[in-house]
């Protein structure tokens, strides 16, 4: 049993270096290569830039885990950034109801998402690619397809710093620093490995499999509603068409970072670092002026090559 | 799990519910004595210039007596657009307004609508058949106007950022090339860097920032394909602390862009006239459905739009 331990623990280390081995590479070759990248404006610039994505990898985290997926991501962050800015005009309320009501509209789409897949028995794939269409319907109906601008200077002061720290970057921090602690932590937090790892057996052991799932969804939902008011304090706007592909670079952030796609093994250190590899080749494509079609080419190159990477040096 | 004998049964009575239901609501609202049907597929309601032109189709259309008008919204997707024109010829509309959603892409639906006879009329954009009238405005001459304002605000000298729409995009391919005409108009003028922001401010604001890092200093103005992105690149500099250094120009004159310019943020935008094409699709589309000739091609100029001229459009 210690030996079983052992292995999976050794494994699990070389997993996170081959990560940072991928992004220390790439830093370093930025700095050589770019007067711009290793300033400290600029690697604020970068944090700034990952925290959307980066609570949405946390949030999509917990889903995978139990071996589930969670495609309306991006849908949902446009629905909840437009029902946010729809009640956050100057003199409407105080700043606390728009934040709220951009987190629960998420929350909501994620416990929907949740109770088709335990109770509908709808597989995780086909309830969330339903949900991503009908979040972003939702999305042009509340809006009238139009941009909601005029918001409250409160809210969108939340794209600006405190103590000299951006706040979208503070609230990724809290984010995945809780979440890390609640997976290692709590009862709940094992046995979504346990759910993903093998659910019969989960049952056997007396787990509530379809708890645990509404849970994982229900909480991917609302950190998916935080991300949309983010991004709608970021742009000032709520925008209906927000959002595209977000959860195609959650996700991929996720798997760089050594998680499972068919569930039990991850972790949010290892979602953290894919989300900052992701985030570090966009960043410094554009400060190298590369151009916008090898960009693409490039991206993909390096995302493949580093999960290769590190399973490589996971197996051997 | 073996299907139980109601589990067979559930998919073909679930089937016949649907197509029922499907045939119901499809059945054509049988035709009064000279009504003239037209079906409009609008490029992408979600993006703030195409809303406004759309309105104006549907609002101009219900203005005209005997005309009734189907809306139909492609979301960018040139693949869902070729099936709403489809859909169209199927009905046997009288004729059909497109607002392309891509140069190429989008050009199997003129191709079939012309083949079936029907008069097809493109707004805004174009695809690379031509349809039996276009109306619009020529974006090469948008991309000159928004350059020629920073090549005149600069003294024809300095370093310029371009962001641009989706590559490919009728849109961006005219906006470039008519900037690049002023570029070489102005030698001293000297395009720093260029990438695409995909029409969407997020992007164009990451962009922003990024630029702001490598380039700092070097540049004086910043040219985006639209409005949306010329937000993004505002916000970047505002929060930098450096857009006093730099101007800003947009392209198409959307309400944010245009209170922006009024506050004094924006320091431009170039104002095409969505009321303008979308009425001129309709007159087009109701002359064509009645067989009475048609102007083949009518442009409607854009305007540069400072705080100077603002209150003109301003309504």
């Amino acid at each position: 049993m210690t030996s079983l331990r052992t292995i999976l623990f050794d494994r699990h280390i070389l997993q996170r270096y081959g990560i940072i081995i991928v992004l220390l590479f790439i830093a370093t070759v930025l700095s050589l290569a770019t007067d711009s990248f290793a300033t400290s404006a600029n690697l604020t610039n970068v944090a700034r830039q990952v925290s959307i994505n980066g609570i949405l990898a946390v949030g999509v985290t917990f889903v995978l885990l139990t071996g589930g997926v969670d495609l309306s991501l991006g849908s949902v962050v446009a629905l909840s950034g437009v029902a946010c800015a729809l009640c956050a005009h100057p003199g409407q309320f105080p700043v606390i109801v728009p934040i709220t009501v951009g987190v629960l509209t998420g929350g909501l789409c994620g416990a929907v998402n949740g109770w088709l897949v335990t109770h509908g028995k709808i597989a995780p794939f086909i309830v969330t690619l339903g949900m991503m269409t009908i979040a972003r319907g939702g999305a042009l109906i509340l809006s009238e397809g139009k941009p909601i601008a005029n918001m409250m200077p409160a809210l969108t002061n939340l794209a600006g710093d405190l103590a000299g720290i951006p706040i979208a970057v503070l609230c990724f921090g809290l984010v995945a620093g809780g979440s890390s602690y609640f997976l290692n932590n709590f009862r709940l937090g094992r046995h979504l490995y346990a759910v993903g790892g093998n659910e019969p057996a989960a049952r056997a052991a007396g787990i509530s499999v379809h708890s645990v799932k509404n849970f994982a969804y229900l909480f991917c939902g609302l950190l998916t509603g935080l991300a949309g008011v983010v991004l709608a304090a970021r742009i000032t706007t709520g925008q209906p068409n927000a959002g595209q592909a977000y959860e195609l670079d959650a996700i991929a952030a996720v798997v760089i970072g050594g998680t499972s796609l068919s569930g039990g093994y991850g972790t949010i250190r290892g979602t953290v670092l894919g989300v900052l590899l992701i985030g570090v080749i966009n960043n410094g494509l554009d400060l190298m002026g590369v151009s916008s079609y090898y960009q693409a080419l490039i991206k993909g190159v390096i995302i493949v090559g580093a999960v290769w990477l590190d399973r490589r040096q996971a197996r051997s | 799990m073996r299907p139980t004998p109601t589990h067979t049964l559930r998919l073909p009575l679930l089937a016949c519910l649907v197509l029922g239901l499907a045939v119901v609501g499809c059945k054509p609202v049988a035709r009064k004595d000279g009504e003239i049907r037209l079906g409009f597929s609008s490029r992408d309601l979600s993006a703030e210039y195409t809303a406004k032109m759309s309105e104006a189709v549907v609002a101009h259309a219900a203005t005209l007596p005997n005309v009734k008008l189907t809306m139909v919204d492609a979301q960018a997707d040139a693949q869902k657009q070729i099936s709403q024109v489809e859909n169209f010829i199927a009905q046997k509309v009288d004729a059909i307004i497109l607002n392309p959603c891509e140069l190429e892409a989008s050009t199997p639906a003129v191709d079939r609508a012309k083949a079936a006879g029907i008069p097809i009329i493109l707004v805004n954009q174009v695809t690379k058949s031509t349809g039996d009238a276009y109306i619009g405005s020529n974006d090469v001459e948008a991309g000159r106007i928004a350059m020629e304002a920073i090549a005149k605000q600069l003294n024809g000298q300095g370093g310029v950022l371009m962001i641009h729409g989706i590559m490919g995009t009728s849109a961006q391919l005219q906006r470039e090339a008519g900037a690049k005409e002023v570029f070489a108009k102005y030698p001293s003028l000297k395009l720093i860097d260029q990438q695409t922001a995909s029409w969407d401010r997020a992007k164009a604001m990451a962009l922003t920032e990024n630029w702001i890092q490598a380039h700092r200093g070097k540049f004086s103005a910043i040219f985006a394909h639209n409005d949306e992105m010329a937000m993004g690149a505002l916000l970047a500099l505002e929060r930098a602390g450096i857009k006093k250094a730099v101007y800003v120009i947009g392209i198409d004159a959307i309400a944010q862009a245009l209170s922006a310019v009024k506050e004094g943020r924006l320091d431009a935008t170039v104002f095409q006239d969505a009321v303008g094409q979308g009425k001129g699709s309709v007159e087009a589309a109701v002359h064509l459905a009645k067989k009475q000739p048609c102007t083949k091609e009518t442009m409607i100029p854009f305007r540069l739009v400072t705080r100077e001229n603002l209150s003109e459009f301003l309504k």
